[in-house]
């Protein structure tokens, strides 16, 4: 998994700069008002990192995946379901918005993780699919399909909140999170639609701290 | 182990399962919580479920601890509890006297770690409406009356005992044969967070009277010690320990 990562790492770049040019699909719509109002989210602790969570995940590709992996890379993190016509594209899309706003050598790095609350309809075959629809760059876009506690603990460690309504439909907080390359929240954006220039700062910022300290990047 | 135990139970009459099992089997039906949410239709199913007959204990929690050493408190990850997780332990996998007797309830551990001694034995956290639901109907089968509920947790609030716990699962099975639902400590629930309805804007800590009002569908005293379990729910973090919270695991049936 991780040879092949590495092996297409050059090809990353030049489908990143495809997609930046792609104008925005209408995909994600420009409703960024629900029609039922969120769950406020949590408040998170900053400290302590995500990759604690020993979970094993499965991708749209259907690959294990652990939160792990993500080590050494910055992510974007946030939690939808995929029969959700309201909120949740809009924060698919605020994910891949951020995605596009990021200089050039801080995408070739960046994870965006997309997490389903909905692990009995969002089958790893139908997260292809979703993935599929919004063009989005398959080595570093990860769709996860997991276990329904995982789930949980994951939401919880995020401070999303999510109720399955029993009618296909979940009531849940709206969060787009940035972890740091050691799986720390580095950044928070609760809302939709909401400025991506927080989370790109933050971003940049973290690139910088570490270059100006002669780490490697990350 | 346990696997087997559930078996049994659901071929056993419930009283005589509990006493042979720890674990009691509690029959679902059609339920509303006693809270009220802005969205309640019809009443909603509540499925029937397991639920351990006590709390579980040091000692219990202990065993967990030595056989999945990654929850000891000097080394389970900062993300999954607070500074002081198990801190009434003389040792990190030895107990002691009082509160920290093998017989007294666990508390000081958080949502997390009571999730993963759930599952470790093949159970969960009950949900908050299966653990509302399993002390209602405990009451019922009791025959207390509404105004003795509430005196008796009121009471209890009053003086939650922190100082020296009880042991758990002192005398006889009452009612359903689960004990010390109310009067020993708080226990956790797996949506906790999940206090109101859709769209909850509200916090129960800060909430107005008006607020506070609006979730009650009756005003008397029963309704409202109900209402202050809600509101104690609602001002825990996930990695929150204390020494008025434990748990008790439940299963779903085979």
């Amino acid at each position: 998994m991780k040879l092949f990562t590495l092996t297409l790492m050059a090809g990353t770049l030049l489908v990143a700069v495809t997609q930046a040019e792609t104008p925005n699909s209408g995909h994600a719509g420009h409703d960024a008002h629900a029609h039922h109002t969120p769950m406020q989210a949590e408040p998170v602790e900053h400290g302590h990192s995500l990759f604690h969570l020993d979970a094993a995940w499965q991708t749209q590709a259907g690959h294990v995946f652990k939160l792990k992996e993500l080590a050494g890379r910055p992510t974007i993190i946030t939690m939808i379901y995929g029969s959700c016509t309201t909120a949740c594209p809009v924060l698919v899309n605020d994910a891949r918005r951020i995605d596009r706003a990021v200089p050039d050598a801080i995408r070739d790095e960046l994870q965006v993780v997309i997490v389903s609350f909905d692990p009995a309809r969002d089958t790893p075959e139908r997260l292809a699919d979703y993935a599929a629809d919004y063009e989005v760059d398959p080595e570093r876009w990860h769709f996860l399909h997991g276990d329904p506690a995982d789930i949980r603990t994951l939401a919880a460690m995020l401070g999303v909140r999510y109720r399955d309504n029993g009618d296909g439909t979940f009531d849940h907080s709206n969060v787009v999170t940035l972890l740091d390359a050691q799986g720390r929240i580095a950044e928070r954006n609760e809302g939709l639609a909401r400025p991506v220039e927080p989370i790109v700062e933050a971003l940049v910022t973290l690139r910088g701290s570490r270059q100006a300290a002669g780490m490697a990047a990350w | 182990m346990r696997t087997l135990l559930i078996i049994l139970t659901l071929a056993l009459p419930p009283a005589v399962a509990a006493e042979d099992t720890g674990i009691v089997f509690i029959g679902g039906g059609d339920w509303e919580l006693p809270i009220v949410r802005e969205d309640t239709g019809a009443p909603k199913r509540v499925d029937d479920f397991l639920l351990d007959v006590r709390q579980v204990t040091n000692g219990d929690f202990l065993d967990f601890v030595r056989a999945n050493p990654q929850w000891r408190r000097d080394r389970a990850p900062g993300i999954f509890r607070d500074a002081r997780y198990l801190s009434h332990w003389p040792q990190a996998d030895a107990l002691g006297d009082g509160n920290a007797a093998p017989d007294r309830p666990v508390t000081r551990v958080s949502w997390y770690a009571a999730r993963a001694y759930c599952r470790e034995i093949g159970g969960r956290l009950p949900t908050m409406t299966e653990w509302e639901y399993a002390s209602e109907k405990q009451r019922e089968t009791l025959g207390v009356s509404p105004e003795d509920y509430a005196h008796e947790l009121f009471s209890w609030y009053a003086n939650p005992g922190a100082g020296a716990l009880r042991p758990v699962s002192e005398g006889p099975p009452p009612g359903l044969g689960i004990h010390d639902l109310h009067g020993l400590v708080l226990e956790w629930v797996e949506d906790f967070q999940l206090v109101l309805g859709r769209g909850d804007d509200i916090d129960l800590l800060t909430g107005s009277c008006g607020d506070t009002a609006r979730f009650l569908p009756e005003f008397d005293e029963a309704h409202y010690a109900t209402f202050l379990r809600f509101q104690s729910r609602s001002n825990y973090q996930p990695d929150t320990t204390t020494s008025t919270l434990g748990f008790r695991c439940a299963y779903d049936p085979e």
